[in-house]
């Protein structure tokens, strides 16, 4: 199976109660030079979709997580890959609600493997973590050399729109980048009982209730640096926003008070980066909308 | 108002020698260079997030306690057990965790240069066969300092909580060195800022010693971002 049609699936599932779900994509380059998903697997209460994209944008993969969201127990397996030469994006439907949890945590496995040559997009939408959600995140990115990866997480803590705060559970989330088998950047954010008070506190969270994290891995990324704090530019009020270069990997954070305005500087920055990086359009999938 | 340090824990049972040892190796006259980094507090008082005592202990308890300090101070733990368990592949594992643990370009300057700068001092004036082994395992790769810390007092029979307690205890003294200099603060205010983070850099040390690496993670994601707004700070006195 190479593709399947960009159409809503028929019977969507109810919520698990324990889901256990799984994705794997594997975008390869054919003779023709054509780029397409020659693997795809997927397991309740994950589906992939490949929609129709916009002549000049890359063959694109949704993930579409059926169940609405995680709640504790719940797993979710996700596995993307870029052959050699390869060029893809992979996106998701919807934000990600991960409901409070009665005791055990949901997890979430993310590995992106670049091959030699090959460029792989990730933007997800939002993960919102309900009050009393407890979630794991393994973002495990390993690229070889010559490939290049752009991958995004978006934080969103509470139901923001409805004033809800964190005031208990658990968030461990954990990036893993290696180049050429090496390992080149490590990072995990963990709120738990002990820490919440970093939520308010001047030097943990600073009263941000939206975070987002860019992870550029390439051997062109140091020579992006300049480029991109000049897209970055002033943030607006509400949001801080920097960036640096370890190696051949570069880190943009940004952190918003708001979680619908830092979206929309998210995705200015996403759309202006992939253009510098890989001349690609301007633009961010449809589902992006904002 | 400072709280007293909690009591020593059963001081006699130290191997001789081994406090001597750790006093000189996290004394600032130990040439690791660790007074040229502020590990983002310059920018933190650019900002004004720092500006006076008070804010001061709250920027740095962070630090120790959910921030960088924290994570060095657990690596700092687990590269002593791998070194008493003579588990080499352990502790160069960890050592590849901790220098690729690093949150900005700056920052991960501050900790292998000090580490690189600690270990060649150590080696020199101290010695040890599992320092010098260490060093011909990883060869040019880059050490992060809790990770030569820890392997060195590990080497020297120095006690784990101590170790630990060193780690944090010098991680912060040095930022209120940094802010002595750039708030600034009376050399007075800032001892006051050290007392007052003594029961914080003691319990933090304990709990440090019992974390899982599984476990393990920061809530500091402002320190964070004052470390990569420091990389564009027009005017600098410290490397990060």
């Amino acid at each position: 199976m190479t593709a399947m049609p960009d159409a809503p699936f028929a019977h969507p599932l109810p919520v698990l109660q324990r889901g256990d779900g799984a994705c794997e994509v594997r975008f390869e380059r054919d003779e023709g030079g054509l780029c397409r998903a020659r693997h795809v697997y997927q397991k309740a209460p994950c589906r992939v979709l490949f929609p129709t994209v916009e002549p000049g944008e890359l063959p694109t993969a949704v993930v579409v997580t059926t169940s609405g969201g995680l709640t504790g127990g719940d797993r979710l397996r996700l596995d993307f890959t870029a052959a050699p030469g390869a060029a893809a994006l992979i996106t998701a439907q919807a934000a990600e609600k991960i409901y409070r949890s009665t005791g055990d945590d949901a997890r979430i496995a993310l590995t992106l493997k670049v091959e030699t040559g090959a460029w792989l997009e990730w933007l997800p939408q939002e993960t919102i973590l309900f009050d009393g959600a407890r979630l794991r995140r393994d973002t495990v990115a390993e690229v070889a050399a010559g490939g290049r990866l752009l991958a995004g997480e978006f934080l969103v803590l509470g139901r923001t729109a409805r004033g809800e705060r964190l005031t208990r559970g658990l968030l461990q989330d954990r990036w893993r980048v290696s180049l050429g088998g090496r390992l080149a950047w490590i990072e995990s954010l963990r709120l738990d009982e002990a820490t919440f008070d970093a939520l308010g506190h001047p030097a943990g969270l600073g009263g941000a209730v939206a975070l987002f994290t860019l992870v550029y891995a390439g051997c062109d990324a140091a020579s992006r640096l300049d480029q991109t704090r000049a897209l970055i530019g002033t943030a607006p009020d509400g949001i801080r926003a920097g960036a640096t270069v370890l190696g051949d990997v570069m880190v943009v954070r940004l952190l918003g008070q708001q979680a619908y305005a830092l979206r929309r500087e998210v995705a200015r920055l996403w759309a202006g980066f992939r253009q510098l990086a890989a001349g690609l359009p301007a633009a961010l999938p449809r589902l992006w909308s904002l | 108002m400072a709280e007293p340090a909690p009591a020593d824990p059963q001081p006699e049972s130290r191997p001789a020698g081994t406090l001597y040892r750790l006093l000189a190796w996290l004394s600032p006259a130990y040439p690791t260079g660790g007074f040229s980094y502020s590990h983002g507090l310059e920018y933190a008082v650019e900002a004004a997030l720092v500006h006076d005592r008070a804010t001061l202990v709250g920027w740095v308890g962070q630090m120790i306690t959910a921030g960088p300090g924290w994570i060095d101070a657990v690596l700092c733990a687990h590269a002593w057990r791998a070194v008493s368990a003579n588990d080499d592949q352990a502790l160069d594992d960890l050592a590849d965790l901790a220098a690729a643990w690093r949150g900005s370009a700056e920052t991960a300057l501050e900790s292998v240069q000090q580490g690189g700068a600690f270990l060649a001092t150590t080696r020199a004036a101290w010695g040890d066969a599992r320092l010098d082994a260490f060093v011909a395992r990883r060869g040019g790769d880059a050490v992060a300092l809790p990770i030569a810390l820890g392997l060195a007092a590990a080497a020297h029979g120095i006690a784990l909580d101590d170790a630990v307690l060193g780690c944090l205890q010098s991680f912060s003294a040095s930022l209120v060195s940094a802010a002595v200099r750039l708030v600034p603060l009376g050399q007075t205010d800032g001892q006051k800022a050290i007392a007052s983070l003594a029961t914080l850099v003691a319990a933090t040390a304990v709990r440090a010693t019992e974390r899982r690496l599984d476990d393990l993670g920061s809530a500091s994601p402002m320190v964070d971002w004052s470390c990569l707004a420091h990389e564009t700070q027009y005017t600098r006195l410290f490397r990060s």
